[in-house]
């Protein structure tokens, strides 16, 4: 069928060493499209409820979508699906790159991995074809020092490779999954699951290309969208001039920049961290994923100085916001460096930054001593030794031990009242905006599916950086329920987040790939159900209202400084934001998806098996 | 002067367009390894792109080197280019060719190289930062 999938799922046991080639699942693919939606299917139907997710019955799935290989612009990803050892919840994560191509050029729409290898493997898929082979000489390297010589043994200098580098095998809990060097599925610990199967990496090579109904329309219509609607996209020249760095003045302004440890919104040294910063002192080239006319990535390295020689693609906003001003840097070339430990070693830089800043605070407030930190001198805006942190926590020496698995457990480790300093939701930290200064973002990071999260709403455009009132709980929910379905279709496509693409093209793309006939209201219909259905996943494994919280700081303590000086998140406020947003999307007063409202998204089977309903 | 396209590599930022409506041109379908120009990046060290491609030389060795006269004068564009039926995929060309410019498709079926999409090539149509030229 040429629909735009391979029609070919993987199946892995490690276990057992067996490999398995099976159709893929076509009723759910028309359901839930791929990313997102069909791997939450296929993990809601398979995975049983309680399971540790460090244990051999979890399950790891990679998926892309039908527009995956396609030149439909940035659709160039893939989804790293499974159960959240981080927080315990549904996740999904996210890498560009150029992987997520290869793997369906390799004939396969998706990999599902269970068990658990006896000894350190990883998984070669070539043509259409997998072995498990032997990673013994790869275990304890880094991504980039994986992807070399994964390529050198199997004699393809163009394979791709998803790895974990050397803190997932630790199972640090927020280690991601790497790709093409600097590409990271990095939120939610997907790195440590990598680990915990023994599994070092997955990697690819293909020729088998991909197949489309009408490949003259679909050329044709993308090379009209692809200039008109990427390139010349007026909501795209801030990420082509800029990238995402653009987003620091932004909240700088905004007073929204969480520095040193969310004691602040403004940070006095935010201008050695900004785009200008970036773009002055380290910048080489700017560089695209596949499919892509964007080119978001700011390939930079740095030219002189104690980190001369760091490079990576970035630093991005989110690894500016937490690893920089959060941790009291002010040099982008501390940030680069770091970025680049955390690339190669595996760690995801937002959780890593973030609970290094926690670590910062704790020491500053005499809570960790040098002791505790093995004599680092861990003050706000040490760069040496916040330079040091990616390898010690990947290495779980002293007190990266304690933070390699995120803040919430390295407090409970802690104790001596440090839980009262967390920024987290479920375990996830805080992406980089401060919800004192953006209301609709303590909503969106409370009721994210993965833990706090920006990519499944992002209210903070409309008010903070945008014409709405930061602080008033009005119309937050409804924000974040559109986004929510919108995002559900994005990656579940998988779009990239940088295409400001609206429903209307979607459906066209979809239409010309797959010939499925499809409108805005069809794919809105699919964002419900998707949403609705990792809900209900994650309602099966426990979570009510009371996991949708509010970081005690965000309520008790005002920032001080610029347009939020004296701002905090009213607990009110946020309790009527979460009870109209869970009216909205007609789930029950703990946030749970109803029998009814499933049955109208079209999800009267999955109702069937929640235990709460029955 | 050669006839072939002209490529500024250093302001490529390697998002493969070029490559995925070259096959779609030739091969029908969206597949990277059947494109005549190749894009391949090279991180983190030298931090580039390297870009493969027939340039259509003077001297073009290729011709001399195949056995089975099968990369021919294209008259009306004055460049050559392989004819399929002909090539017996020896890999000669790939041999003679100092720049790279021509491989055999994944199949190992026949040798492509760039033949301008018959006069309108397409990589330079969708390229986003105008890097390629004739």
């Amino acid at each position: 069928m040429a629909d735009g999938y391979t029609g070919k799922v993987l199946r892995v046991d490690l276990t057992n060493e067996k490999i398995a080639t099976e159709p893929l699942n076509r009723e759910w693919a028309k359901r839930f499209i791929g990313g997102k939606g069909l791997g939450a299917r296929y993990l809601f139907e398979e995975l049983k409820p309680g399971v540790d997710p460090l244990s051999p019955d979890n399950i790891l799935m990679i998926w892309t979508g039908p527009l995956v290989g396609t030149m439909v612009p940035l659709t160039s990803r893939y989804a790293v699906v499974t159960k959240s050892p981080q927080t315990g919840t549904f996740l999904d994560s996210y890498a560009g790159g150029y992987f997520g191509p290869e793997l369906k050029y390799s004939g396969f729409d998706g990999v599902i991995i269970k068990g658990k290898a006896s000894k350190p493997v990883y998984l070669w898929i070539n043509d259409g074809k997998a072995e498990i082979r032997d990673a013994k000489n790869l275990w304890g390297k880094d991504n980039f020092k994986t992807e070399e010589l994964i390529r050198k043994e199997t004699g393809q200098k163009l394979a791709r490779v998803a790895s974990t580098g050397p803190a997932g095998e630790k199972l640090s809990l927020i280690a991601g999954v790497t790709s093409d060097l600097t590409r990271n599925a990095g939120r939610g610990g997907g790195g440590a699951v990598f680990g915990s199967k023994n599994l070092k990496a997955v990697a690819c090579r293909g020729t088998l290309g991909v197949d489309v109904p009408n490949i003259d329309e679909l050329v044709k219509m993308s090379k009209e969208m692809f200039l008109k609607d990427v390139v010349e996209n007026p909501d795209h020249a801030g990420s082509i001039t800029d990238g995402t760095p653009i987003i620091v003045n932004m909240s700088q302004d905004a007073a929204i920049l969480p520095t040193r440890d969310w004691s602040s919104g403004t940070f006095e040294g935010s201008e050695g961290i900004n785009s200008d910063a970036i773009k002055t002192r380290v910048l080489v080239r700017r560089k695209a994923c596949m499919g892509c006319g964007i080119a978001c990535g700011s390939w930079s390295k740095v030219r002189k100085g104690k980190f001369k020689g760091a490079s990576t693609e970035g630093p991005e906003y989110e690894t500016i916001g937490l690893s920089g001003s959060n941790c009291g840097i002010d040099n982008i070339e501390a940030v680069v460096k770091f970025s680049e430990e955390c690339d190669k070693l595996g760690l995801d830089t937002m959780s890593a930054g973030s609970v290094v800043a926690f670590a910062m605070d704790l020491y500053e407030r005499k809570i960790l001593t040098k002791k505790d930190t093995g004599g680092l001198d861990l003050k706000f805006g040490n760069e040496d030794a916040f330079c040091k942190m990616p390898e010690i926590m990947a290495k779980r020496q002293h007190i990266g031990d304690i933070l390699a698995d995120g803040t919430k457990r390295a407090a409970k480790k802690i104790g001596k009242g440090s839980e009262r300093f967390l920024v987290e939701c479920k375990g996830s930290e805080y992406p980089a905006y401060d919800p004192r200064g953006s209301i609709g973002m303590a909503l969106a990071y409370a009721t994210s599916d993965r833990g706090a999260d920006h990519n499944r709403a992002w209210p903070v455009a409309q008010d903070a950086y945008g014409s709405g009132d930061p602080w008033n709980p009005e119309g937050k929910a409804a924000i974040c329920v559109e986004d929510n379905t919108r995002t559900s279709v994005k990656w579940s496509f998988i779009f990239c987040d940088f295409y400001a693409v609206n429903f209307k093209n979607m459906a066209r793309y979809y239409t010309a790939v797959t010939g499925v006939q499809a409108d805005e209201d069809y794919l809105r219909s699919i964002g419900k159900r998707v949403w609705n259905l990792t809900r209900a996943f994650n309602a099966r494994e426990g979570f009510t209202r009371k996991d949708d919280n509010l970081p005690e700081r965000m309520e008790k303590e005002p920032l001080p400084t610029g347009k939020t000086a004296g701002k905090a998140v009213r607990r009110a406020d946020f309790e009527k934001m979460l009870s109209e947003y869970y009216s909205l999307w007609k789930w029950d007063d703990q946030g749970r998806p109803t029998k009814k409202g499933l049955e109208d998204v079209g999800l009267s089977d999955i109702a069937k098996k929640l235990p709460y309903l029955k | 002067m050669s006839k072939g396209l002209k490529v500024e590599k250093e302001k490529c930022i390697g998002c493969q367009q070029c490559m995925l409506i070259c096959s779609a041109t030739h091969a029908g379908k969206f597949n990277p390894s059947e494109s005549r120009i190749n894009v391949e990046d090279k991180y983190p060290e030298p931090a580039e792109y390297k870009i493969n491609y027939c340039i259509q030389c003077d001297e073009h060795p290729c011709v001399d080197a195949c056995p089975a006269e099968a990369i021919v004068l294209n008259e009306g564009l004055g460049i050559y280019v392989v004819d399929k039926e002909k090539c017996t995929a020896c890999g000669a060309c790939v041999e003679a060719c100092p720049y790279e410019g021509c491989w055999l498709d994944p199949a190992g079926t026949y040798s492509i190289k760039c033949d301008l999409c018959g006069g309108a090539p397409q990589c330079i149509e969708i390229c986003p930062r105008n890097v390629i030229k004739r």
